[in-house]
């Protein structure tokens, strides 16, 4: 035999019942709030043209060929399958436009950390068509209702805007490469490394005095207050004014108590053009959510159209659940048919019983009805005695019951 | 109040951390205590440290099985993963090189190179275009020029006596190493007073 046949790959993993049961009604409660938000789920395919993620480090990407010899690529992500289809099969939709997904997305990841799942849920939300702070504010106020109705109560979604970073380095007047370091270092909130390397570039006092500072912008709402006292250009403050606008839009939904600032939030500065989102819980040392403003991207696609959206990684959520000790509804037998000749009557009662609510299997083998129930954990066994009769026995307690086949389903007939 | 967990890279490095978490008063008097335990706890603080081995102390980070680590820069770059990077501590300095037979010169065409840092390497040398073929050891490198199995080596030298000892000497400088302070991403968001307390309390220590 194959050592590899009864393995799964690194990355990827079954889900058995009780945990699939728990991820199914997490993604329900969230695509309830979805859908009565108006966000309607939109499926693409689970693998596409690698073309199309081609603004994406083709290192994370599982890639393949078709019969062609063209590249294919597993979903990276699942925003940019929406994007493409924006600018093509939607591009003559009435805009604004909600849409939503919930489905796997796939990375490449290190083969030596190893443990980092290459396959992962991501259920998301973009808004698409509107460039207004409402939009940014909407989406990121579906999210924390979204956490919310799962029964996560402490989080934190982190606000950066991608115009604050961009604005301040075009006032230092630095050259890319020297931009791209400071950004990885301002990333990294390495103060030292930071100040050695301003150090090196003739930069305007003041502005230098701010980029210092930048990896230390971070925390309540009061950073903009802070932030605003330095001698910022025009780019840097309409930021600045825009991330203000969206906070005190989520004020308006009542959610303050859960949004905090980072304006050194510099990750995926070529996809983000505005808002960049971020949410972080106790007991998962990665983020839950991500998200913000991408309004270049659709136009990459043939029709410029501005965008905003955050995903929820549903694995990430589940462990921040659990952390917390949020209780969930186990899969759960509740009683098993049995017969010995009655077929066509136990299936009358199985069917019965399932209309009221009740989850029902009907015993299919001759022995060990019992054993089989006590160790499903199913708490009675009705078995068919006769055409009219059966006998209700409570595995709790051991009590049999006899009774009608009318008694039992309430007489209906 | 939850605990803190602080993941120190055991060893040299380690004891030197002690010292300095000494100094911003914190107990680390059951961490000097010789005993097989892996976790010790400063219960007034609300904090526990942990001795990991050194290349380990960003995965734990990473993961936010620690929310902070002390640990060189030399196992930072080699891991590269996505951590917040704090504060140099300044101690534990020394340097990442090229090293190889006294008075050599690396030539510009396909050289072997043994080290214990095989990323470290590949992007120094991707950087400078150049093609290696890259050995990857686990300690002792100074051998494999010594023994023939590769022309250079790329590693950390502190004092250098272990090189002139063997006739072997620095060619070429990557990067100057010392302690740093990484923390986790979420973290540092969940707990921001508590661990800006920390790096403050820790910065001024270290640049007195």
């Amino acid at each position: 035999m194959s050592k590899w046949k009864t393995h799964t790959p690194d990355g990827v993993f079954d889900l058995l019942e009780k945990e699939c049961y728990i991820k199914r009604q997490v993604e329900s409660t969230i695509a309830q709030v979805f859908h009565s938000r108006g966000y309607f789920e939109i499926q693409t395919p689970t693998f596409e043209f690698y073309d199309t993620f081609a603004h994406i480090e083709q290192s994370q990407m599982i890639k393949f060929f078709d019969k062609n010899g063209r590249i294919l690529s597993l979903r990276p992500d699942l925003t940019t399958p929406i994007a493409r289809i924006f600018a093509t099969k939607y591009a003559d939709e009435t805009l604004p436009k909600r849409v939503s997904y919930i489905g796997s997305a796939f990375r490449e990841t290190d083969a030596v950390a190893g443990t980092l799942q290459k396959e992962f849920t991501q259920a998301g939300i973009e808004f698409i068509g509107e460039s207004c702070p409402e939009a940014d504010a909407e989406v990121i106020a579906t999210t924390i209702k979204a956490f919310l109705a799962c029964g996560l109560e402490k989080f934190q979604i982190d606000i950066g805007q991608a115009e604050f970073f961009k604005g301040i380095m075009e006032q230092a007047k630095l050259d890319g490469e020297a931009v791209e370091s400071l950004r990885k270092l301002i990333d990294q909130k390495s103060f030292a490394a930071v100040e050695s390397l301003v150090e090196g570039y003739n930069i305007k006092p003041g502005i230098k005095e701010l980029i210092l500072e930048l990896p230390n912008f971070f925390g309540g709402v009061e950073v903009i207050e802070k932030a605003k006292e330095k001698p910022l250009g025009k780019r840097a403050g309409a930021a600045l004014d825009n991330i203000t606008e969206v906070y005190s839009i989520l004020k308006d939904y009542g959610f303050e108590k859960y949004i905090s600032i980072d304006l050194a939030m510099v990750q995926g500065l070529n996809y983000y053009t505005g808002i960049i989102v971020k949410g972080f819980t106790e007991g998962v040392g990665f983020p839950i959510c991500g998200g913000g403003r991408y309004d270049n991207l659709i136009g990459e696609y043939g029709k410029p159209v501005p965008a905003t959206g955050v995903a929820i990684g549903i694995e990430r959520l589940i462990s921040a659940l659990n952390y917390n000790n949020v209780e969930f509804e186990a899969p759960q037998v509740h009683t098993l048919v049995y017969y010995e000749k009655e077929r066509a009557i136990a299936f009358k009662i199985a069917d019965g019983l399932r209309s009221s609510g009740l989850c029902v299997e009907v015993w299919t083998g001759r022995e060990g009805a019992k054993a089989y129930a006590n160790a499903r954990g199913i708490g009675g066994i009705v078995k068919v005695v006769d055409g009219d009769t059966i006998d209700i026995i409570n595995l709790n307690d051991g009590e049999i019951t006899r009774t009608s086949i009318n008694d039992l389903l309430g007489g209906e007939e | 109040m939850k605990y803190l967990t602080i993941a120190l890279a055991k060893g040299r490095l380690s004891e030197l951390s002690i010292e300095l978490f000494e100094r911003i008063g914190l107990d680390c008097s059951k961490l000097k205590e010789k005993s097989r335990k892996l976790i010790f706890t400063d219960d007034e603080n609300k904090i526990k440290f942990m001795l990991v081995k050194a290349s380990d102390v960003p995965t734990y980070v990473e993961y936010g099985a620690a929310d902070i680590g002390i640990v060189g820069k030399d196992t930072i770059m080699e891991d590269g993963r996505n951590l917040y990077e704090l504060l140099d501590l300044k101690f534990g300095a020394c340097r990442m090189c090229v090293c190889g037979w006294k008075d050599s010169k690396v030539p510009s065409g396909f050289i072997k190179v043994a080290t214990k840092y095989p990323n470290i390497t590949r992007n120094y040398f991707a950087q400078k275009n150049q093609t290696v073929e890259i050995i990857k050891l686990s300690g002792s490198v100074e051998l494999a020029p010594l023994c023939g199995l590769s022309e250079f080596i790329v590693d950390i030298v502190e004092s250098g006596r272990t090189l002139k000892e063997n006739n072997l000497s620095v060619i070429e400088e990557i990067c100057s190493i010392s302690a740093r302070m990484v923390v986790n991403r979420v973290s540092l968001k969940m707990e921001k007073e508590r661990i800006m307390d920390i790096v403050e309390k820790l910065r001024q220590e270290v640049s007195k």
